[in-house]
């Protein structure tokens, strides 16, 4: 892949840069609606489903702008990276063909928490998604802003359930049609920007506000509950005026690891690697803050913002008299910037010079950029399917910030999904769901749907159950053979890979069980290693590569005729071996959820008047959040368990009454479950 | 205590010994000889009958490890006898071969059980010594952990052993075990045995907020190492405070076992008269234990062989005065705990009119008992003071409320001259009957063995943390998760939404 040639690309910018009239077609089978993250991926994912789609985006040179921090990846969001890749999506192999500076986090913590993370060069980044863009068949990048969604009147059985059937331009009204849109309107719907006292229209400095009428037709036609959020950014400093020798140089690894399953290397030489950098902060700086707090609306205003990534201002209120930490990042291979994470600030630009200029190293630093922050609305995802649809209105799909998530990542992940089930609607195919035990994809879905947002929301690994399971090692045989044989959005190369990657593994652990040897033979094998002669039982190869201090090449060298065709694996293999008995522990506890998953809870029941003994207030949950199944149903606050009892007798029955006459045995276990899929297939439209 | 004391640590030691460089699951088996398997702890046993005077006992026992139970606890080392055939076995403690009991034993093989998975009922003899010895033999074995509320019929309903009609039971089935399971822990969590299990939690929350904090932030962040090296005190601790909690069987409080009678009603509608009536029958008469506090009584009586307690509780009322407060306060908490209500109201505050004082009655329930006890099924009326009444208003008032709908059972009584008394009596030792015939109302032992199976979890879960605190901290972070999980059971459940705010709470996270 890191083989392809970019050379082409601002030939490729011109052919595909087309304007409305232009356009080959009035009709396609989706349409995206922004270009950032969860556009891109969106985007990529439909079209690879098989469906003509379109890409409408403000500006084609801004798509797979990075508009924060030049990083990918992180503890838990290199989980969220792995499984994109795994499901073909772009933002893994565009981090390998970007990354300046790869380092895996928690590297001593165990291989289920690995964070994979680069930096990244801003400018081969974007040229890297629009040129993957511009290059994928089906495919049809448009400039333009959109005015309208257009929806269906409501249904008259159903009130309130609208169809989406297209968009409306800005200019010149020109309409185009399309069975499904997806929206990833990042923070642009109803954005404003805030620096100092200052506050503008808009969702990223530089460019133009969206329309308003996007927002009027998802609050006022749809009927919609939108919330409100916050985020910021930091200045940018100019590279040139930073002394680095009063600040603390950080290397990355030696031998890059990439994000992609399909590379074996990066771009970057591991020597042409670029420096992270350590400062932090002083005194001084919380003097700053204090004294531009009335000059400061963002930070006066009870907006909520995240509390991971919180702006300077809140970090030295909320913990004053500390020393915080700031990192100083390259921006690019070329670029004379530097990104000064942990820095994100709203206070005026003079102010803000005054606050860098008090932290080590930055004396004499240069604000190349202010910082500012942004408020956004965002849509609660309550009102969403586990496909990310708008359950209220058929065809219309929203990914990325406008759920009410923060960071490159999770917008990535949702618009892969979102991309997925919109070609799926579009083409007439049921919808899916990720579940939460196979994927940190699906706990971000459910966690999403299934309890809503009060502060922008991130991925972390603690909010995984099934955490020693769902490693970034093994993303690719989670979800690309599913990803291939179910949902349809990987390559046959891809799936041909992940293939001979699983019979290998497969082999090898085999191959490894059946070494069963005594302690003291093994001990002869491996004279290193220190193995306790209490064990009357022989051991087996998988038991050794459990031993903290075996490795697979140790094995693979004392037995070489049936190991050694396995060493490319071996990393992989010193971790299932680990990790084996753990898993089959969790095993049990996942059939369970996936079961309870499995049993769908139609959308459209009013809970104040079901038949069924449930409290006031189980209804009142049970209305609120609307759950898609019974698994998602048990996790709700305030759900008993009498209450999902009496909830899954009402999907039986109702299953019953629906297959009617044809049905002569009430119980046959066959009937039953087709019953249970035929409904899990059809409800949550 | 101190001897304990060292013995844990000593143990701890040992334990980190022999971890080093070993495959750390089977040194776990190894050293505890405690089940290996949190997860895999999945055969369950119960008190399938009901508890107080009866002369045998069911205890049933489901799941992969009920040959093995059968096995090792009737002496059965050869062979299994034959399936659905009942044997006369000594049923015996299967580490000490000390003999509990002589009773019969079934075996039924899957799928052909009541929940489709390898079954065994031992049949004992009723007493409560008995009964407690065998379900502790039983939680002592590996494998073996006591079943939650309605798990024997969701496993027969997985199994798909339940037709349609039984699962619409079955909803009712487990909001009465629950709800039985609810006030038992209600009781048990008030006191000092509460605030222990409470201060665990509490401590392994931070532990593990602690811990996932390291995990998430700690790269870029200023979380210092010395996070991890509280933790592992914390965690050292803790074990050891639970293990000795476990061997020190004096420490646990002695659960109050029987039914809960609780008396309730508005200030002088005739409580106390009744709990003196009610004692001074012959049929029932035991010791008044001192009143825990100055407006609770508490009385230990024998109704017709089954033991209840009975609780006289202050009269319910706003009340400026800051004690009296207290005490209406406390005799909601003992009406919450209750499994039956005796509701004292007094005649003369009736509406004339039978229906209107249906109704009456009726909000007067709703002000008196909680909202989860609707419909009223554990509840007795009794209306006091009838020699107040004149004429034949007592028997038409009689009549037309047992026609009213929705209304408990009406007893209508008078304190004073023992009117009707003895119907009264009857239809309370009818409902205690029908309460003590229910296996989970008031048996402490149940709980209490399901306490030590989730707290042993508990300390097997912990160590796990230490085995892989060096090597593998998700796996270590996985056994302050599962070790929170066995005692969430106890306490309630923690989210994962809990211990992101401990973390936010504690650290400056900034990225």
């Amino acid at each position: 892949m890191l083989t392809k040639k970019l050379s082409t690309l601002h030939s490729f910018l011109l052919l595909a840069s087309r304007r409305a009239g232009h356009l080959a077609r009035q009709q396609y089978d989706v349409i995206v609606v922004g270009g950032g993250h969860a556009g891109a991926e969106a985007a990529a994912a439909a079209a690879r489903m098989g469906a003509e789609t379109l890409l409408v985006t403000q500006k084609i040179h801004t798509i797979g702008v990075l508009s924060c921090n030049p990083s990918l990846g992180g503890i838990g969001k290199g989980h969220l990276v792995k499984e994109i890749d795994a499901l073909d999506g772009l933002c893994g192999r565009a981090g390998d063909w970007a990354g300046i500076y790869f380092s895996i986090l928690n590297r001593k913590k165990g291989p289920a928490v690995w964070g994979p993370r680069a930096q990244l060069d801003r400018q081969r980044y974007r040229e890297f998604i629009q040129a993957e863009l511009l290059g994928t068949p089906r495919l049809t990048v448009l400039e333009g802003s959109v005015e309208e969604l257009q929806v269906t009147e409501p249904n008259p059985e159903e009130p309130g359930h609208h169809r989406v059937t297209g968009i409306r331009l800005a200019n010149g009204s020109h309409q185009i049609s399309a069975r499904s849109v997806v929206l990833t309107t990042g923070t642009f719907l109803s954005g404003s920007l805030f620096m100092g006292q200052t506050t503008s229209p808009g969702g990223r400095i530089g460019d133009a506000p969206s329309s308003a009428g996007l927002s009027y037709t998802l609050q006022e036609r749809l009927g919609l509950r939108v919330g409100r959020l916050r985020t910021g950014t930091p200045p940018r400093i100019v590279k040139d005026s930073v002394d680095f020798s009063l600040v603390e140089p950080h290397l990355p690894d030696k031998h890059p690891t990439p994000f992609s399953f399909l590379n074996t290397h990066v771009r970057c030489k591991p020597e042409e690697q670029l420096l992270c950098y350590l400062t932090c902060t002083t005194p001084g700086v919380e003097r700053v803050v204090r004294e531009s707090l009335h000059l400061n609306c963002h930070i006066q205003q009870d907006t909520k913002g995240p509390r991971y990534c919180p702006s300077i201002e809140s970090r030295v209120l909320r913990f004053p008299g500390r020393a915080h930490q700031v990192w100083l990042e390259p921006e690019g291979v070329n670029s004379d910037l530097l990104y000064p994470q942990g820095l994100s600030m709203t206070m005026p630009p003079d102010m803000q010079l005054l606050l860098i200029r008090e932290i080590p190293g930055m004396q004499r630093a240069e604000i190349h950029t202010p910082g500012y922050g942004v408020q956004y609305d965002f849509v609660c995802p309550t009102q969403l399917s586990p496909a990310l649809q708008v359950k209220s209105t058929q065809g219309l799909f929203l990914a990325g910030q406008i759920n009410g998530t923060t960071g490159y990542e999770e917008a990535a992940a949702q618009g892969l999904w979102a991309g997925v089930n919109a070609a799926r609607w579009a083409l007439s195919m049921p919808p899916l769901a990720l579940s939460r035990t196979e994927s940190y994809i699906g706990v971000l879905i459910d966690d999403l749907i299934s309890r809503g947002v009060t502060e922008p929301y991130r991925m972390f690994t603690s909010r995984a159950e099934f955490r020693a399971s769902l490693r970034p090692d093994n993303a690719d045989l989670r979800l690309t053979l599913k990803g291939f044989e179910e949902v349809g959005c990987v390559s046959s190369l891809r799936y041909q890979e992940a293939v001979r990657v699983r019979d290998s593994l497969q082999e090898a652990l085999a191959a490894l069980q059946t070494l069963t040897l005594s302690a003291p033979n093994w001990t002869k094998k491996l004279p290193n290693i220190r193995i306790s002669e209490v064990k009357t039982t022989s051991l087996t190869g998988v038991d050794l590569l459990q031993y903290r201090d075996v490795s697979f090449e140790m094995l693979a060298s004392a037995f070489p005729e049936c190991l050694s065709r396995f060493t490319e694996f071996s990393q992989r293999l010193k971790i299932e071996a680990v990790y084996r008995f753990h898993c089959e522990l969790q095993k049990k506890e996942i059939e369970r959820i996936q079961k309870e998953e499995n049993m769908a809870l139609p959308q459209d029941i009013d809970y104040f008047s079901l038949p069924v003994s449930l409290s006031q207030e189980v209804r009142e949950i049970l209305d609120r959040f609307r759950p898609s199944t019974l698994g998602a149903a048990t996790r709700l606050q305030g759900i008993t368990p009498a209450a999902i009892v009496n909830l899954l007798q009402y999907v039986y029955h109702t299953g019953q009454k629906e297959r009617g006459p044809r049905r002569n045995k009430p119980d046959h276990k066959e009937d039953r479950e087709e019953e249970l899929c035929a409904r899990n297939a059809s409800i949550p439209q | 205590m101190l001897p304990s004391v060292h013995r844990g640590i000593l143990k701890a030691a040992v334990h980190t010994l022999r971890t080093r460089g070993a495959p750390l699951n089977r040194v776990m088996s190894i050293c505890d000889g405690v089940p290996v398997g949190l997860a895999d702890a999945e055969t369950i046993f119960a008190l399938s009958s009901g508890h107080g005077r009866c002369g045998v006992a069911v205890v049933r026992v489901s799941g992969p490890a009920s040959a093995t139970a059968l096995r090792s606890m009737a002496g059965l080392t050869r062979s299994l006898p034959p399936p659905r055939t009942a044997l006369l076995r000594s049923i015996t403690e299967p580490q000490s071969k000390e003999v509990l009991d002589r009773g019969l034993v079934l075996w039924f093989p899957a799928p052909h059980s009541f929940t489709g998975e390898d079954s065994v009922e031992f049949h004992i003899h009723g007493g409560p010594a008995v009964i407690t010895a065998v379900l502790q033999a039983l939680g002592s074995m590996p494998g073996m952990r006591p079943a939650e509320a309605g798990e024997f019929t969701r496993r027969a309903f997985q199994a798909e052993k339940l037709g349609l009609t039984e699962v619409e039971g079955l909803g009712d089935l487990i909001h009465a075990e629950t709800e039985a399971q609810r006030r038992q822990a209600l009781r048990q969590m008030s006191g000092d045995l509460g605030r222990l299990y409470q201060d665990w939690s509490h401590k392994l929350k931070r532990c593990l907020a602690h811990v996932e904090a390291f995990i998430d932030f700690s790269e870029d962040e200023l979380i210092e190492d010395g996070v991890l090296t509280q933790v592992d005190k914390s965690v050292c601790d803790l074990q050891a405070d639970i293990e000795r909690h476990l061997k020190d069987e004096r420490r646990g409080e002695r659960l109050r076992s029987g039914v809960q009678v609780v008396i309730a009603g508005a200030t002088n509608a005739g409580k106390s008269s009744l709990l003196n009536t009610i004692c001074q029958r012959p049929a029932a008469i035991v010791s008044p234990i001192a009143g825990t506090t100055r407006d609770v009584v508490e009385t230990a009586l024998d109704i017709g062989g089954f033991p209840v307690l009975l609780t006289d509780t202050a009269g319910l009322r706003d009340s400026p005065d800051l004690v009296e407060r207290e005490g209406v306060r406390r005799a909601r908490e003992r009406v919450e705990q209750a499994d039956l209500t005796l509701v004292v109201v007094d005649c003369a505050h009736l509406p004339s009119d039978a229906q209107e004082a249906a109704a009456f009655l009726l909000a007067h329930l709703k002000s008196i008992l909680p909202e989860t006890a609707f419909p009223p099924t554990r509840c007795l009326l009794v209306l006091n003071k009838t020699d107040l009444l004149h004429g034949d208003q007592r028997q038409k008032l009689d009549w037309e409320l047992r026609r009213v709908c929705g209304l408990p059972p009406v007893c209508l009584i008078s304190c004073h001259t023992n009117e009707g008394l003895q119907d009264f009596v009857t239809v309370l030792h009818n409902s205690v009957k029908t309460l003590c015939g229910d296996p989970l109302s008031g048996a402490p032992t149940l709980t209490q063995a399901r306490h030590r199976a989730h707290l042993q979890q508990c300390v097997t879960a912990l160590a796990q943390y230490q085995q892989y605190r060096d090597t593998d901290l998700a796996l270590a972070a996985e056994g302050v998760r599962l070790a929170l999980t066995s005692l969430g059971r106890i306490t309630g459940r923690v989210g994962p939404e809990e211990i992101l705010d401990i973390i936010f709470k504690d650290f400056c996270i900034g990225k």
